[in-house]
Protein backbone atom coordinates (compact mmCIF):
# COMPACT_ATOMS: atom_id res chain seq x y z
CA UNK A 1 0.00 0.00 0.00
CA UNK A 2 2.86 2.02 0.71
CA UNK A 3 4.53 1.37 -2.41
CA UNK A 4 1.13 2.65 -3.98
CA UNK A 5 0.71 5.43 -2.69
CA UNK A 6 4.41 6.54 -3.29
CA UNK A 7 3.65 5.93 -7.12
CA UNK A 8 0.93 7.85 -6.67
CA UNK A 9 2.96 10.75 -5.34
CA UNK A 10 5.53 10.02 -7.42
CA UNK A 11 3.72 10.17 -10.31
CA UNK A 12 1.95 13.96 -9.29
CA UNK A 13 5.69 15.58 -8.52
CA UNK A 14 7.35 14.20 -11.61
CA UNK A 15 4.52 15.05 -14.29
CA UNK A 16 4.07 19.01 -12.15
CA UNK A 17 8.07 18.96 -12.66
CA UNK A 18 7.93 18.76 -16.56
CA UNK A 19 4.43 21.13 -16.61
CA UNK A 20 6.89 23.13 -14.85
CA UNK A 21 9.52 22.40 -17.75
CA UNK A 22 7.76 23.66 -20.15
CA UNK A 23 6.52 26.26 -18.35
CA UNK A 24 10.34 27.42 -18.46
CA UNK A 25 10.58 26.48 -22.02
CA UNK A 26 7.77 29.03 -22.77
CA UNK A 27 9.40 31.53 -20.90
CA UNK A 28 12.57 31.16 -22.25
CA UNK A 29 11.39 31.05 -26.18
CA UNK A 30 8.82 34.40 -25.54
CA UNK A 31 10.81 36.63 -23.55
CA UNK A 32 14.51 35.64 -24.96
CA UNK A 33 13.96 34.44 -28.14
CA UNK A 34 10.92 36.50 -28.89
CA UNK A 35 8.74 33.34 -29.83
CA UNK A 36 5.05 34.44 -30.10
CA UNK A 37 3.17 32.61 -26.53
CA UNK A 38 0.04 32.85 -28.03
CA UNK A 39 0.76 30.60 -30.84
CA UNK A 40 1.93 27.98 -28.07
CA UNK A 41 -0.71 24.83 -27.65
CA UNK A 42 -1.50 22.08 -26.01
CA UNK A 43 -3.15 19.12 -27.04
CA UNK A 44 -4.54 16.95 -24.97
CA UNK A 45 -1.98 13.83 -25.92
CA UNK A 46 0.45 15.74 -24.63
CA UNK A 47 -0.92 16.05 -21.40
CA UNK A 48 -1.43 12.54 -20.89
CA UNK A 49 1.81 11.86 -22.19
CA UNK A 50 3.35 14.24 -19.74
CA UNK A 51 1.05 12.05 -16.33
CA UNK A 52 2.35 8.51 -18.68
CA UNK A 53 6.17 9.62 -18.27
CA UNK A 54 5.78 10.82 -14.91
CA UNK A 55 4.00 7.45 -14.11
CA UNK A 56 6.57 5.45 -15.33
CA UNK A 57 9.77 7.47 -14.18
CA UNK A 58 7.69 7.38 -10.67
CA UNK A 59 8.99 3.24 -11.11
CA UNK A 60 12.19 3.83 -11.54
CA UNK A 61 11.97 6.07 -7.87
CA UNK A 62 10.44 3.30 -6.37
CA UNK A 63 13.11 1.08 -7.63
CA UNK A 64 15.69 3.49 -6.41
CA UNK A 65 14.37 3.90 -2.29
CA UNK A 66 13.62 0.00 -1.98
CA UNK A 67 16.57 -0.47 -0.10
CA UNK A 68 18.55 2.46 1.34
CA UNK A 69 20.72 0.34 4.16
CA UNK A 70 23.31 0.49 1.52
CA UNK A 71 26.18 2.44 1.45
CA UNK A 72 26.40 6.35 0.53
CA UNK A 73 28.29 5.12 -2.68
CA UNK A 74 26.42 2.36 -3.65
CA UNK A 75 23.44 4.52 -3.17
CA UNK A 76 25.07 7.51 -5.18
CA UNK A 77 25.74 5.07 -8.03
CA UNK A 78 21.69 4.27 -7.64
CA UNK A 79 20.74 8.05 -7.65
CA UNK A 80 23.29 8.08 -11.29
CA UNK A 81 21.46 5.29 -12.56
CA UNK A 82 18.19 6.62 -11.81
CA UNK A 83 19.11 9.96 -13.23
CA UNK A 84 19.88 8.64 -16.68
CA UNK A 85 16.95 6.30 -16.89
CA UNK A 86 14.99 8.77 -16.22
CA UNK A 87 16.58 11.08 -18.60
CA UNK A 88 16.02 7.97 -21.01
CA UNK A 89 12.24 8.00 -20.26
CA UNK A 90 11.47 11.82 -20.68
CA UNK A 91 13.66 11.87 -24.39
CA UNK A 92 11.74 8.80 -25.80
CA UNK A 93 8.53 10.01 -24.54
CA UNK A 94 9.23 13.66 -25.88
CA UNK A 95 10.92 11.81 -28.89
CA UNK A 96 7.27 9.58 -29.36
CA UNK A 97 4.95 12.56 -28.57
CA UNK A 98 6.65 15.15 -30.07
CA UNK A 99 7.42 17.36 -26.68
CA UNK A 100 10.35 18.91 -29.17
CA UNK A 101 10.74 18.88 -32.83
CA UNK A 102 14.09 20.27 -33.26
CA UNK A 103 17.72 20.22 -31.72
CA UNK A 104 17.28 23.13 -29.54
CA UNK A 105 14.27 22.51 -28.16
CA UNK A 106 15.90 18.93 -27.67
CA UNK A 107 19.06 20.49 -25.99
CA UNK A 108 16.60 22.74 -24.30
CA UNK A 109 14.24 19.66 -22.59
CA UNK A 110 17.98 18.50 -21.49
CA UNK A 111 19.21 21.07 -20.02
CA UNK A 112 16.19 21.91 -18.01
CA UNK A 113 15.35 17.76 -17.08
CA UNK A 114 19.15 18.42 -15.32
CA UNK A 115 18.36 21.52 -13.83
CA UNK A 116 14.90 20.59 -12.10
CA UNK A 117 16.63 16.93 -11.39
CA UNK A 118 19.39 18.28 -9.28
CA UNK A 119 16.61 21.08 -7.80
CA UNK A 120 14.68 18.57 -6.54
CA UNK A 121 17.65 16.52 -4.79
CA UNK A 122 19.24 19.88 -3.50
CA UNK A 123 15.32 20.47 -2.10
CA UNK A 124 15.27 17.27 -0.78
CA UNK A 125 18.64 17.23 0.95
CA UNK A 126 17.72 20.83 2.43
CA UNK A 127 14.54 19.49 4.27
CA UNK A 128 16.47 16.64 5.50
CA UNK A 129 19.08 18.91 6.99
CA UNK A 130 15.96 21.10 8.42
CA UNK A 131 14.50 18.19 9.95
CA UNK A 132 17.38 16.93 11.50
CA UNK A 133 17.83 20.22 13.38
CA UNK A 134 14.44 20.17 14.21
CA UNK A 135 14.21 16.95 16.06
CA UNK A 136 17.72 17.46 17.33
CA UNK A 137 16.67 20.72 19.11
CA UNK A 138 13.90 18.60 20.54
CA UNK A 139 15.57 15.85 22.09
CA UNK A 140 18.00 18.13 23.37
CA UNK A 141 14.80 19.03 26.23
CA UNK A 142 13.99 15.48 27.00
CA UNK A 143 17.51 13.35 26.51
CA UNK A 144 18.00 11.21 29.87
CA UNK A 145 22.01 11.64 30.91
CA UNK A 146 23.87 8.46 31.41
CA UNK B 1 -2.18 22.14 44.09
CA UNK B 2 -4.95 22.79 41.61
CA UNK B 3 -6.01 20.17 38.58
CA UNK B 4 -7.82 21.62 35.60
CA UNK B 5 -8.84 18.55 33.04
CA UNK B 6 -10.21 19.66 30.00
CA UNK B 7 -11.75 17.16 27.29
CA UNK B 8 -9.99 17.03 24.05
CA UNK B 9 -11.51 15.60 20.93
CA UNK B 10 -8.02 13.70 19.78
CA UNK B 11 -4.73 11.78 21.19
CA UNK B 12 -2.76 14.36 19.45
CA UNK B 13 -4.10 16.96 21.33
CA UNK B 14 -3.26 15.69 24.45
CA UNK B 15 -0.84 17.10 26.85
CA UNK B 16 -0.33 18.13 30.62
CA UNK B 17 0.89 21.39 31.84
CA UNK B 18 2.20 21.97 35.12
CA UNK B 19 2.76 25.34 36.78
CA UNK B 20 5.07 24.89 39.66
CA UNK B 21 7.82 26.93 41.66
CA UNK B 22 10.25 23.90 41.64
CA UNK B 23 10.30 20.73 40.32
CA UNK B 24 9.85 18.60 43.58
CA UNK B 25 9.97 14.62 43.46
CA UNK B 26 6.18 14.33 43.38
CA UNK B 27 6.20 16.83 40.27
CA UNK B 28 9.23 14.21 38.96
CA UNK B 29 6.50 11.57 39.57
CA UNK B 30 3.99 12.97 37.98
CA UNK B 31 6.41 13.94 34.89
CA UNK B 32 7.59 10.28 34.96
CA UNK B 33 4.22 8.61 34.70
CA UNK B 34 2.86 10.68 32.40
CA UNK B 35 5.49 10.29 30.10
CA UNK B 36 5.07 6.57 30.91
CA UNK B 37 8.23 6.38 32.05
CA UNK B 38 7.34 4.93 35.71
CA UNK B 39 5.68 2.42 33.42
CA UNK B 40 7.50 -1.39 33.93
CA UNK B 41 6.77 -4.50 32.22
CA UNK B 42 8.15 -7.83 32.43
CA UNK B 43 10.98 -9.12 30.81
CA UNK B 44 13.16 -12.15 31.24
CA UNK B 45 17.48 -12.80 30.96
CA UNK B 46 18.57 -16.35 31.42
CA UNK B 47 15.56 -17.95 32.70
CA UNK B 48 14.92 -15.22 35.46
CA UNK B 49 12.07 -12.48 35.30
CA UNK B 50 12.30 -8.98 36.31
CA UNK B 51 10.31 -6.12 35.91
CA UNK B 52 11.90 -3.62 33.62
CA UNK B 53 11.62 0.07 34.14
CA UNK B 54 10.60 1.73 30.75
CA UNK B 55 12.80 4.70 31.37
CA UNK B 56 15.75 1.83 31.67
CA UNK B 57 15.06 1.09 27.95
CA UNK B 58 16.79 2.13 25.02
CA UNK B 59 15.13 0.36 22.07
CA UNK B 60 12.74 -2.52 21.57
CA UNK B 61 13.01 -5.35 18.89
CA UNK B 62 11.40 -7.68 17.03
CA UNK B 63 13.32 -10.68 15.21
CA UNK B 64 11.95 -13.93 13.91
CA UNK B 65 8.43 -13.01 15.92
CA UNK B 66 10.74 -12.47 19.33
CA UNK B 67 10.71 -9.36 21.00
CA UNK B 68 14.12 -8.42 22.38
CA UNK B 69 14.57 -5.05 25.05
CA UNK B 70 17.91 -2.77 25.00
CA UNK B 71 19.26 -1.46 28.56
CA UNK B 72 22.80 -0.06 29.35
CA UNK B 73 22.48 -3.47 31.32
CA UNK B 74 22.04 -5.76 28.34
CA UNK B 75 19.75 -7.20 26.17
CA UNK B 76 16.66 -9.14 27.38
CA UNK B 77 13.45 -10.76 26.02
CA UNK B 78 9.71 -10.58 26.90
CA UNK B 79 6.73 -12.21 25.66
CA UNK B 80 4.93 -8.62 24.61
CA UNK B 81 4.64 -8.01 21.38
CA UNK B 82 5.94 -4.66 19.77
CA UNK B 83 2.77 -3.26 18.98
CA UNK B 84 1.29 -4.14 22.75
CA UNK B 85 4.97 -2.36 24.05
CA UNK B 86 4.02 0.94 21.32
CA UNK B 87 0.54 1.01 23.42
CA UNK B 88 1.73 0.47 26.74
CA UNK B 89 4.51 2.68 26.74
CA UNK B 90 3.44 5.45 24.73
CA UNK B 91 4.95 8.58 25.37
CA UNK B 92 8.51 8.89 24.02
CA UNK B 93 8.24 5.36 22.70
CA UNK B 94 8.10 5.61 19.20
CA UNK B 95 8.05 2.97 16.38
CA UNK B 96 10.99 4.02 14.08
CA UNK B 97 10.75 0.77 11.80
CA UNK B 98 8.90 -1.68 11.31
CA UNK B 99 10.22 -3.93 13.71
CA UNK B 100 11.54 -1.19 15.98
CA UNK B 101 10.80 1.36 19.18
CA UNK B 102 13.31 3.71 20.20
CA UNK B 103 13.29 5.33 23.42
CA UNK B 104 13.37 9.40 22.53
CA UNK B 105 15.01 10.05 25.31
CA UNK B 106 17.90 8.14 25.05
CA UNK B 107 18.75 9.59 21.52
CA UNK B 108 21.71 11.59 21.13
CA UNK B 109 21.50 12.88 17.80
CA UNK B 110 20.04 12.14 14.67
CA UNK B 111 21.49 12.43 11.13
CA UNK B 112 19.44 11.85 7.51
CA UNK B 113 21.27 9.92 4.66
CA UNK B 114 20.99 10.80 1.22
CA UNK B 115 19.27 7.72 0.82
CA UNK B 116 16.13 9.01 3.55
CA UNK B 117 16.77 7.13 6.18
CA UNK B 118 17.74 8.85 9.48
CA UNK B 119 20.81 7.73 11.50
CA UNK B 120 19.90 7.91 15.15
CA UNK B 121 22.97 8.11 17.70
CA UNK B 122 22.17 6.83 21.03
CA UNK B 123 23.37 7.90 24.28
CA UNK B 124 25.30 4.71 24.56
CA UNK B 125 26.45 5.49 20.89
CA UNK B 126 24.81 2.40 18.93
CA UNK B 127 22.78 3.75 15.72
CA UNK B 128 19.92 2.49 15.47
CA UNK B 129 18.09 3.49 11.63
CA UNK B 130 14.73 5.58 11.87
CA UNK B 131 12.59 4.79 8.62
CA UNK B 132 11.79 8.37 6.61
CA UNK B 133 7.88 6.70 6.84
CA UNK B 134 8.05 6.69 10.48
CA UNK B 135 9.82 10.34 11.09
CA UNK B 136 6.36 12.20 11.05
CA UNK B 137 5.23 10.29 14.22
CA UNK B 138 8.61 11.08 15.70
CA UNK B 139 8.70 14.48 14.77
CA UNK B 140 4.54 14.30 16.37
CA UNK B 141 5.64 13.14 19.51
CA UNK B 142 8.81 15.49 20.05
CA UNK B 143 6.06 18.26 19.46
CA UNK B 144 7.55 19.48 16.59
CA UNK B 145 5.42 17.46 13.41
Amino acid sequence: MNKLKLWFEQTAIISFSIFVGILIEGLVYSVFLGDDLSAFSLSWFHILSVILAGAICSVMTILLFIDTNILKNKFTVKIIIHCLSVYLIIVLFGWFFKWFTKLSSFIMVSVIFFLVYAFVWTVSLWIYKRDDNKINKALNGIRDEE
Amino acid sequence: MRVHIEKVDSKDQEEAVIKAVEITDEISGAVELLEGDAKGFAVSKDGKTYILKASNVYYIESVDKKTFVYTRQGCYDTKYRLYELEVLLGGYFVRCSKSMIVNLRKVRNVKSQISGRIDATLINDEVVVISRGYAKEVKRRLGIG
